[in-house]
């Protein structure tokens, strides 16, 4: 089955996209590049590669983009978001930090970040920047395993991958159970609850990305610069 | 003089139900009241109603009903089961908000989202939003994760109309955890506390399956939580919803204590947003 490239936080470096696209042409069998989101950054000239992403160049692995939390703070501080949102960016980053973030991007790529969506269901994994939650909820290894279930629940998937915390790890819940007693006018009903088999993944950021095998389940873990000096790292 | 407390929710503007529970929970000498919200929608006396709990002093959070009215059917309607049910809701929406006065206006906007005492937290949907439904079949953890997150052993609620008490006990999760550049998966078991989901149905508009009106009466030292029906004039009510020209479904409802939906047009109903 043909393997997925998952990438995120690239903050508008399009060295380091120049990168990755090298480095996934090393790889076998990576037939989709997903980029979750963070595709900008501040105090970076993003126009070079949001228009090389909508533009990919010959022999590029086309890029499926969606948005991330510095995307969704540009766009809220924009107006794309609702005067609500763009009023409550204002108060919590201030105008300067705004300001920083729009110098960065033309105004004629608004509308296709604008259009970017939340997250894609491809077979049966969840790929989104943050959580099912929220573009900018923070998932890692320590995050409660009740919430990561809760996360994957509300998704109805079987992987998660995720990118906010910029981590690279796998969590698997394993196994586990819960007695649920609901007493209401019909009586009362016990039932137990096992865990599912599910995972959350968190792909890293930058020149950390991930290669996602989804026959086996494999995940494997690289580094783009790392590979650069012949230097690979990953786990089943 | 007791400890325990009543917890109310979801009045929707039906006088003759809150006073008949008032009257209950006073008879068994409770004083500690705590309301869950919905004070107005679908029932004809949303002024009456909001001005009695004003004068208990009840200790009211906002229902997503309350909200609507101060900010405008801002709330997603896809919990709405079919496109006349929107309709209706909508007629009933409008009609409350021209009924409500000012001053009642003013204090169903001031009304906080939850209210803490201690390890209890009371809300109208959940602690995420008002318009989110706790099923008693929604998955156990996810569940559990709702009162964990909030920080408290028992959970309050209502916004579905069906009381219930659930307590989710005896729970585990094991994981394995394995970072870049570790070989070996780290594995771990987390214990899960027990905890309590508590639904206060309805006081308004019953949908448990019979035309009581509900609540309960929960004990803090033995932890014993009732549900209680009462029962009301419900004819008076209905007469007073036809006779304000309301939509006809809402005696019906009343009269039979179960939702009601149109199936033929639901294919097509979509959400506003």
């Amino acid at each position: 089955m043909e393997r997925w490239a998952l990438v995120s936080g690239l903050n508008g470096d399009a060295d380091l996209y120049e990168q990755l696209q090298r480095d996934l042409k090393r790889q076998r069998g990576v037939a989709y590049l997903f980029v979750l989101g963070d595709l900008i950054g501040p105090d970076q000239d993003c126009n070079h590669l949001i228009n090389r992403l909508q533009q990919p160049k010959p022999g590029d692995l086309q890029p499926h983009c969606i948005y991330g939390w510095w995307e969704d703070q540009l766009l809220a501080s924009c107006g794309y978001r609702g005067e609500q949102r763009a009023q409550e960016s204002r108060l919590e980053h201030g105008e300067t930090f705004q300001r920083r973030l729009q110098q960065g991007v033309a105004a004629e790529h608004l509308p296709w970040l604008a259009s970017l969506q939340y997250g894609f269901i491809e077979l049966d994994c969840g790929l989104i920047h943050g959580s099912s939650v929220d573009v900018g909820d923070s998932l890692d290894e320590s995050t409660s395993p009740l919430l990561l279930l809760d996360r994957l629940t509300r998704l109805d998937v079987n992987r998660l991958f995720t990118a906010r915390s910029a981590r690279q790890f796998r969590l698997e819940l394993s196994g586990g159970q819960i007695t649920s007693c609901v007493k209401d006018h019909s009586g009362e009903q016990s039932q137990e609850h096992v865990v599912p088999k599910r995972s959350v993944i968190g792909i890293g950021a930058g020149s950390e990305y991930c290669i996602y095998d989804p026959g086996s389940d494999h995940v494997s873990f690289q580094s783009a610069s790392a590979n650069s000096r012949h230097l690979k790292q990953g786990f089943a | 003089m007791t400890t325990t407390h009543a917890v109310i929710s979801c009045l929707h503007a039906n006088l003759a139900a809150l006073e008949a529970v008032l009257e209950d929970i006073d008879q068994q000498g409770i004083s500690t009241i705590t309301c869950l919200g919905d004070l107005v929608g679908y029932g004809p006396q949303p002024n009456e109603v909001v001005q009695l709990v004003r004068e208990r002093a009840i200790p009211t959070c906002q229902g997503c009903w309350d909200e609507d009215i101060i900010d405008g059917l801002n709330a997603c309607e896809c919990s709405y089961p079919s496109q006349l049910a929107e309709k209706r809701g909508h007629r009933a929406h409008h009609w409350t908000a021209d009924q409500l006065t000012e001053e009642n206006k003013a204090f169903l906007a001031g009304l906080p989202m939850t209210l803490r005492k201690d390890q209890l937290l009371f809300v109208h949907g959940s602690p995420n939003s008002q318009h989110e439904y706790l099923l008693p079949d929604m998955n156990a953890f996810a569940a559990l994760e709702r009162v964990e997150t909030a920080g408290v052993e028992t959970l309050f609620c209502g916004h579905t109309h069906q009381p219930y008490i659930r307590e989710l006990s005896g729970g585990s999760i094991q994981v394995k955890v394995q970072a870049r550049g570790t070989k070996t998966p780290r594995e771990e078991t987390m214990t899960l506390p027990m905890r309590r989901i508590v639904n206060a149905g309805s006081v308004g508009e019953p949908r448990h399956g019979n035309t009581k009106a509900t609540y309960v009466v929960h004990d803090p030292i033995s932890g014993d939580i009732n549900i209680r029906e009462v029962d009301y004039d419900v004819a008076k009510t209905c007469q007073a919803i036809l006779d304000a020209g309301l939509p006809d479904v809402f005696a019906w409802r009343l009269r039979h204590g179960f939702e009601y939906a149109e199936r033929a047009e639901d294919a097509s109903h979509v959400c506003e947003r």
